[in-house]
């Protein structure tokens, strides 16, 4: 499906934030859902990148991603009136809970898809996000959410913003205080390994990255193992996943 | 203007058809699966395998290298759980089998006699797996081998699916066609390894097959060679990713061709390039196919 880039924003030096607007019939996707942008013009990089859902407004849908390779750089470089084909929404919807304590755990650019959950929590629930970066110019999203929820704690390892060190140093402070809660994490692999050791008890609803080839579920490359030693496919079975379920 | 192919009785609505390992086992993309020429499942094992680690693929220029390493749930899981509703699929149904010995095609074979099953194609040629796939597909007395094991067992169409790595493949196609084969595939991914930005293999599996449009030329004058070394039907396959392409396959001497990697990009690209393929012979005044395939080894 083609989508017209309506604008185009630098949040940090390597993360961008695109706006597009599909054109034909409007699928609304779910939190946890993610697109298949391909590379505009360049028929050498082949594949699609998965890149989830960070909002949707008036049929327009928020793209947030970081710039890691050539890829993502010339979709960095896309500027309003371009247009990006894109297939999606594609993968499982993330579960939505009701009346809980919900902790979102945000790393980095891990930030964009649980910004659009967050807007999706039904109201009855007490929702905390920790949003965590090196740096404070590294963080996304911060004032976004502090419209929508407000206990919002930052966390950076320079201490440059909030409080000093890992976003899975706050999580661990606050655990304790909470009854029953979820917890849904988006961010770099060794922050949900660190998670799930520290929440060892709790339903993490961890959001995946993996390698993906076809993102529809028909090439088998984004597997990640579960711990039966079945592999699961990142783009089908997940990118939501519960962390206990699997190796990572 | 007539697509349709006739391969030892069975009958393909057009000549595009999706190649194993690039479109699931054909269940994802029904509406695309009814509309093409056939379908050829992932690779069905006896046993389960889970495959190989993570990451599993990349990119490189004009192409990706995989790593997947036939994960499938195997045999009774496939006819239990897939099978069942892969019967209700439009188009010819051929499902893919590997194994590490002639015994285990022998047996994959028997077991697949389901009366939805048009075809099996035997898989000599996967580079991702420790035992069997392109080992044995490197030696044309283990194809002709184990081509005549299966032969023996199935009267279904049969082809396989040949490899080009360090091997030629017609010599190998002539290995087939003495085994019984009805038909041959020509060519699986080429080996490829990706390395890290630290000099490191990339993929979990160490090294990989290289698929899309970057093996296409090779992929083109493996099939051009093929089609003159033996009288079966060769089925092209090798970076088809629009109509030219295919029509190319043909002229070359391809009975079918099979889309691969470009599922990935596109999951219905095939019916893209069927309509691309249409569009040439059309504008072309081209009525059947026959009369231009295997035009490029034709004395003008």
């Amino acid at each position: 499906m083609q989508a017209e880039i309506i604008s185009r924003a630098q949040l940090t030096p390597d993360v961008i934030s695109v706006w597009v607007k599909p054109k034909g019939i409007f699928v609304k996707p779910e939190p946890g859902q993610f697109y298949g942008i391909k590379i505009p013009e360049h028929n050498d990089l082949l594949l699609r990148r998965p890149i989830s859902v960070a909002d949707v407004h008036q049929h327009q849908l928020r793209f947030i991603f970081r710039i890691i390779g050539r890829g993502t750089e010339i979709l960095a470089r896309s500027e309003p009136g371009d247009w990006w084909d894109i297939l999606g929404p594609l993968g499982k919807p993330a579960p939505i809970f009701r009346n809980r304590n919900i902790l979102l755990c945000a790393g980095g650019v891990g930030a964009a898809p649980l910004y659009y959950l967050c807007r999706h929590l039904p109201r009855n629930n007490r929702v905390k996000v920790v949003i965590g970066a090196r740096r404070s110019d590294q963080l996304i999203l911060v004032h976004e959410f502090r419209k929508l929820v407000n206990a919002v704690l930052i966390a950076t390892e320079d201490g440059s913003c909030g409080q000093q060190g890992k976003v899975t140093d706050v999580i661990a402070r606050i655990l304790p205080s909470l009854s029953e809660p979820v917890i849904y994490a988006c961010g770099p692999r060794l922050m949900l390994v660190k998670l799930r050791q520290i929440a060892s008890n709790i339903p993490v609803w961890g959001f995946l990255e993996e390698r993906m080839g076809c993102g529809t579920g028909i090439c088998y490359c984004c597997g990640i193992e579960d711990i039966y030693g079945n592999y699961l496919r990142v783009c089908k079975d997940g990118p939501v996943v519960l962390l206990n379920t699997v190796k990572l | 203007m007539n697509l349709k192919i006739v391969i030892k009785k069975v009958q393909f609505a057009n000549p595009i058809v999706a190649a194993s390992g690039t479109f699931g086992f054909g269940l994802e993309f029904r509406q695309v699966a009814n509309r093409l020429g056939g379908v050829v499942t992932k690779a069905v094992t006896l046993n389960p395998r889970a495959g190989n680690p993570p990451p599993r693929i990349a990119e490189v220029c004009g192409g990706v290298v995989n790593s997947v390493g036939l994960e499938n749930p195997g045999l009774q899981r496939f006819k239990a759980e897939i099978l069942p509703e892969l019967s209700k699929l439009k188009s010819q149904l051929i499902v893919n089998i590997s194994g590490a010995h002639s015994a285990d095609f022998c047996k994959l074979a028997e077991g697949l006699t389901e009366q939805s099953i048009a075809g099996l194609e035997i898989n000599l040629s996967c580079p991702n797996v420790g035992a069997g796939g392109v080992t044995l597909g490197q030696n044309p007395k283990i194809v002709e081998k184990i081509t005549a094991a299966v032969r023996k067992t199935t009267e279904k169409l049969l082809i396989v699916k040949l490899t080009a790595n360090f091997v030629d493949p017609a010599e190998t196609a002539r290995a087939a066609e003495a085994g019984g084969a009805d038909a041959v595939t020509v060519i699986n991914t080429l080996f490829g390894l990706v390395l890290d930005e630290n000099g490191q293999p990339f993929l979990g599996g160490r090294t990989g097959g290289v698929s899309g449009p970057a093996i296409k030329p090779f992929a083109l004058y493996c099939v051009d060679r093929v089609a003159s070394a033996v009288s079966i039907p060769v089925i092209g396959c090798g970076g088809i990713i629009n109509g030219r392409d295919a029509f190319e396959f043909i002229c070359a001497g391809a009975k079918l061709v099979q889309v691969g990697t470009a599922h990935l990009i596109e999951p219905d690209r095939s019916l893209k390039i069927l309509a691309e393929l249409k569009n040439i012979c059309r504008r072309r005044k081209i009525n059947s196919l026959e009369d231009i395939r295997g035009q490029t080894r034709r004395i003008k």
